[in-house]
């Protein structure tokens, strides 16, 4: 067991993908390309490592869980929420820049097949990269956020469907017309089969098996991957992609409630196996072969980091969007996605494009990347310019919410985590006093009926904090009986600077918080014996 | 793609049942890993991969919750519990294994896997009972983390990666280094690590490579990839970034760990009758041996009375995922034949399974009859019209010296016997036993007490002990609102902490209040105008259509 593969290359791609991530970070660079850098050090570099089959067993599963994830972002509330606007100036820049991508591709001298796939690769832009930078900037809930996130939902939803398509042609080989139009007819009759499974499991089955698993966490996780991957079975069996099973899986759950704590459970194992995609991806890719097509990489280039969002920004304002919204728009969506190296690498395996193609697609990936994450970074700067030398008034009139996202919070609020007795309570209190208060509890029916705010998610996570508002709270206060939880919050309360007021259950639990720097401590069996005595002396057994 | 899906299906379905019939997970997955074997579409590369990385993964887990948060009275308890557990087990597991013909190398394999206790099993049962910050429960877990130190390093001197006396120092020296790496990496590198917070993606990759890295160097060092992923985790486990890293390790562990065991399952091949009896006498042998000893040694060491240790006995009578590594190494290694390691296994799934079962209140109780010494008092037994305090704790010392000058006959019951001495030397009438045992009740005559004061703990028991003293005034001790409507229904009087430690906090905002918490102008204003006519309150409405107008819609 000491001498595995599996151990061995692991070792490798993990610590080169760590490595590579916190040298990202340090640049300001999104991980993907970190992972792709490390890839490209790891095996065309030095070829220190040679994809083999456990590994490359690990990037399916990746992908399979990529799309499962975003199925499982696709909630109704979300597609309702984001409206006509994203749905229309989605399919209209998937569109023109289709058009576009093939026109170019075809100037430079591609096939047509080539240049078909070239346009899927620039059409996409990246799901994970933009979300990912929109959450570490605090942006998701800012309405450029959001109507980026609605057009690479449509995005998303076209790209299953290339999948399809894909995998229809795929299967039929390189035959004649009418063998792919038989292929075709087979792959969409599959995936009606598939949807329609999915709906009547999401209807009927899913929602009384999920709330009698909801108690014991880790049920629910394993049954929601095993569902993941009993429609990624199925859609084998009819002959469909992998990666459309797992989306339509993805979907029908992303309809039951709670799923934010399962898209949290599943987050870290896409993180993983998507890293280990990444990398051996870079361990693929021919740098060699792309450079012979240098030229059209640059062009190609260039299109998608200037074009698309030029698009973007000229499409929005036709339906009513403000001119800077839709210039930080377009500004988010202008790279390309770990879609088209997707694309490429079925089409690849499809017998469709050649391995220099692949390398270009995959070059230009992490050019428009890596570039377009540099922009987004100076982008809020970039756009208060642009805005002020009236530059955007050519795009449209201007957002008539200002430069404030619209629901910036005052702050100074309280934080209340844990909503048992003793949090329902200080809740009570503090809004009578008139502060501003924010209840906080895993459990939903726990924070009925309470006066305040509320807010049903995991206080563990920086995420929800951040979400909760905790940089501009007032006072942090933990109810909780959890030491570990506790412990945790008083840290983070005490790195953010709020004042924090922390449960101590047990008296052996004071020291270690005292040393964290809690404000107050309730020591709840002090208070107890100190009430306890109240009642004797009511009693008249005591004076 | 499709060995993987089976595996899921087959966990799945392995939780599915565990949660119908109350039963931990693990050995419903060892069985559906064996009936999953019996298809033949799990491919031995696939099976390869998944065992492995299902080690590293378990045991990296394992590794990072090892914290030396206990007082120095609990380390000793634990020292004392843990090491004679592991030495009496093994011994008498080598022993057995011995008289019934199995080889030398054979019994100590059999001997080392009867000796750990299940860490998932008995974590989680505690924290599903929310016991685990209880005395008992502190000492179960720490008793666990230590087992799981000791078998594994013990590990590589029974596989022998080397042999022979010189391999034996060769693997000492290398388990040495190792550990000397790990506890570096945890005081110089991990503090630093903390830094991460926030960046989630960052903080998982650093420790699977952190992971990989240590197991490739225990590749290195000859050791067997279970010490190099404890440690790699035992190096991480350092408060903040052990809290911080849980909920993103949690997932991938969850999952590595559903897969390993089917896995696992799929290498058990079908039992025999000898070997089904074979596993029942080890398992009765498990059984039998760990609960007297936990409960002897407990009270010699005086740390807890009959029930704790009773509870803290069956906790930790199993066997453990830790014993199915050690025979899967063994096996892998040729040193135990597939039919030890299946007997290994049953015995697990024995064991794991009557756990819950064993732990539970019934059997507890009547368990809890055959031990001699249920209420151990020294004093005659009261009159009548005294106070009975149920379980004061260090805290509840002042409140009986309180009673005590106020003229009261008091009788205390408690099973801390540090508690108890204090008393004594102070001449307080006490009775040492558990406060929900009826027996221990009798002897503090509470049925004709004036009034009872009660701190128990447990919800259930202050149930009981209501329905024991009816006719007397019940003072309860509670948290939460469901419980004092509970006590209130049966006629007593509930005292709700809770109440007392919000209004701490209340005073504490009034007296200082910190300068960043905000307070709404309009109550401030209602606030003064109370305050300048009494008679009149604030209203309540506006107050509160103005904060309704801020609830966030559901669902975002």
């Amino acid at each position: 067991m000491t001498e595995s593969p599996i151990l061995r290359d692991l070792t490798w791609v993990v610590t080169a993908a760590a490595a590579g991530l916190l040298l990202a970070r340090a640049v300001r660079l999104p991980p993907m390309v970190a992972y792709m850098v490390a890839g490209l050090v790891l095996g065309p570099l030095t070829g220190l490592v040679a994809v083999g089959e456990s590994v490359e067993r690990i990037s399916e599963v990746g992908i399979a869980l990529l799309l499962f994830l975003v199925g499982l972002e696709l909630s109704l509330d979300r597609i309702r929420d984001i409206g006509r606007v994203a749905v229309l100036a989605g399919a209209g820049q998937i569109l023109v820049t289709a058009a576009g991508g093939f026109g170019l591709a075809t100037l430079l001298g591609f096939t047509p097949v080539a240049a078909g796939f070239i346009a899927l690769a620039v059409t996409f832009s990246s799901t994970v990269v933009v979300v990912k930078l929109l959450e570490h900037r605090g942006e998701l809930t800012s309405l450029h956020g959001r109507m980026a996130v609605g057009i690479l939902l449509v995005q998303d939803v076209v790209v299953a469907l290339a999948l399809t398509v894909l995998a229809g042609i795929g299967g039929s080989g390189p035959a004649g017309a009418v063998a792919v139009t038989a292929g075709l007819g087979r792959a969409f009759a599959g995936t009606v089969l598939l949807a329609v499974v999915a709906f009547l499991a999401a209807r009927w089955a899913l929602p009384r098996l999920f709330a009698w698993l909801a108690r014991s966490q880790e049920a629910v996780f394993v049954w929601s991957l095993s569902w993941c991957f009993l429609l990624v079975l199925l859609a084998h069996a009819l002959h469909l992609s992998v990666e459309l099973g797992a989306f339509a899986a993805g979907v029908a759950l992303a309809q039951l409630p709670h799923n934010e704590d399962l898209v949290r459970r599943v987050q870290p194992l896409v993180d993983f196996f998507l890293a280990v995609f990444f990398v051996s991806l870079g361990i693929r890719l021919d740098p060699g072969a792309a450079a012979g097509s240098l030229g059209a990489a640059v062009a190609l280039s260039l299109f998608v980091l200037a074009g698309k969002p030029l698009v973007v920004m000229l499409l929005l304002p036709r339906f009513g969007v403000g001119g800077r919204t839709a210039f930080m728009t377009g500004l988010y969506l202008g790279q390309t996605s770990e879609f088209s190296f997707i694309l490429a690498s079925l089409g690849l395996a499809a017998g469709l494009i050649d391995h220099a193609l692949l390398s270009l697609i995959g070059v230009m990936g992490l050019a428009t990347i890596g570039v377009s994450a540099s922009l987004i970074g100076a982008a809020g700067r970039v756009g208060d310019a642009a805005a002020a030398a009236g530059l955007l008034q050519p795009l449209g009139p201007p957002d008539p919410a200002g430069p404030l996202p619209p629901d910036a919070e005052p702050g100074g609020h309280a934080i209340v985590v844990g909503m048992n007795t003793l949090g329902r309570r200080l809740a009570g209190e503090l809004v009578d006093r008139g502060h501003d208060v924010l209840a906080l509890d895993v459990d939903p029916a726990k924070l009925r009926g309470l006066p305040c705010r509320t807010m049903a998610a995991d206080a563990e996570q920086p995420a929800v904090l951040a979400q909760a508002g905790l940089a501009r709270a007032g006072l942090l206060i933990s109810t909780l009986q959890i030491e570990d939880t506790n412990r945790l919050l008083a840290y983070r309360a005490r790195a953010a600077g709020v004042p924090a007021c922390i449960h101590a259950f047990d008296a052996s639990l004071v020291r270690e918080l005292e040393e964290l720097g809690v404000a107050h401590l309730m020591v709840s069996k002090h208070e107890g014996i100190r009430q306890l005595a109240t009642e004797l002396r009511r009693l008249g057994v005591i004076d | 793609m499709a060995g993987v899906a089976l595996l899921l299906f087959g966990a799945a379905g392995a939780h599915i049942l565990a949660r119908a019939i109350a039963v931990p997970p693990i050995p419903l997955l060892l069985l559906a890993g064996v009936a999953l074997s019996g298809t033949g579409l799990l491919e031995p590369v696939l099976l390869e991969d998944s065992l492995i990385l299902g080690v590293a993964f378990l045991l990296f887990a394992t590794g990072t919750e090892l914290e030396a948060g206990q007082t120095a009275a609990l380390r000793r308890a634990t020292l004392r519990v843990g090491m004679l557990q592991i030495v009496v087990l093994a011994l008498l597991g080598s022993a057995v294994a011995g008289l019934l013909g199995f080889g030398a190398v054979e019994s100590a394999y059999i001997g080392l896997a009867l000796t750990a206790s299940s860490t998932l099993v008995g974590i989680r049962l505690l924290r599903s009972r929310k016991q685990i910050f209880e005395p008992f429960g502190r000492l179960v877990v720490g008793v666990l983390l230590l087992q799981d130190v000791f078998v594994i390093l013990l590990v590589p001197l029974v596989t022998g990666g080397r042999g022979g006396q010189a391999g034996i120092a060769g693997d000492v020296a290398a388990i040495a280094v190792l550990l000397a790496l790990a506890w570096s990496f945890r005081r110089w590198i991990t503090p630093r690590l903390a830094r991460l917070d926030g960046d989630m993606e960052g903080m998982l990759l650093v420790s699977l490579a952190t992971l990989f890295g240590f197991v490739t160097l225990a590749g290195g060092l000859r050791l067997p990839v279970v010490a190099g992923a404890f440690l790699a985790g035992f190096a991480l486990a350092r408060f903040p970034f052990r809290s911080m890293l849980r909920s993103r390790l949690a997932p991938v562990a969850d999952f590595f760990a559903a897969i390993f065991f089917t896995a696992l399952g799929a290498l058990v091949s079908i039992p025999t009758a000898p070997e089904l009896g074979l596993a029942m006498l080890f398992s009765a042998l498990v059984i039998g041996a760990t609960t007297p000893l936990v409960v002897w040694i407990s009270e010699r060491v005086g740390f807890f009375s009959a029930r704790p240790a009773l509870e803290a006995g069956l906790l930790l009578s199993q066997t453990s995922e830790l014993s199915l590594i050690i025979g899967l190494l063994g096996m892998l290694a040729g040193d135990i034949s597939q039919s030890v390691f299946t007997v290994i296994a049953l015995v697990t799934v024995l064991t794991m399974t009557l756990t819950p079962f064993l732990t539970s209140d019934r059997v507890v109780w009547w368990l809890m009859r055959l031990h001699p010494l249920r209420a151990e008092s020294r004093s005659p037994p009261p009159a009548g019209g005294h106070i009975v305090m149920l379980g004061s704790g260090t805290t509840g010392m002042p409140l009986v010296e309180t009673l005590l000058a106020a003229g009261n006959d008091v009788v205390v019951v408690d099973d801390d016997p540090a508690v108890i001495a204090r008393l004594r030397e102070a001449d307080v009438p006490c009775i040492r036993g558990d406060a929900s045992d009826v027996e221990v009740l009798h002897a503090a005559n509470a049925q004709s007490a004036r009034l009872i004061a009660s701190t128990i703990r447990r919800p259930a028991d202050n149930l009981r002990l209501l329905e024991y003293a009816r006719g007397v005034p019940v003072l309860v001790r509670v948290f939460e609102e469901e419980d004092a409507d509970r006590i209130r229904e049966l006629g007593g009087m509930p005292v709700l902490y809770s109440e007392a430690a919000a209004e701490s906090l209340m005073r504490w905002l009034h007296r200082a209040p910190p300068r960043s918490l905000r307070r709404s102008p309009q109550s401030a204003k209602n606030e003064a105008s109370a305050k300048r006519n009494p008679g009149s309150t604030s209203s309540p409405s506006s107050t509160a259509s103005s904060l309704s107008t801020r609830r966030l819609p559901p669902g975002s």
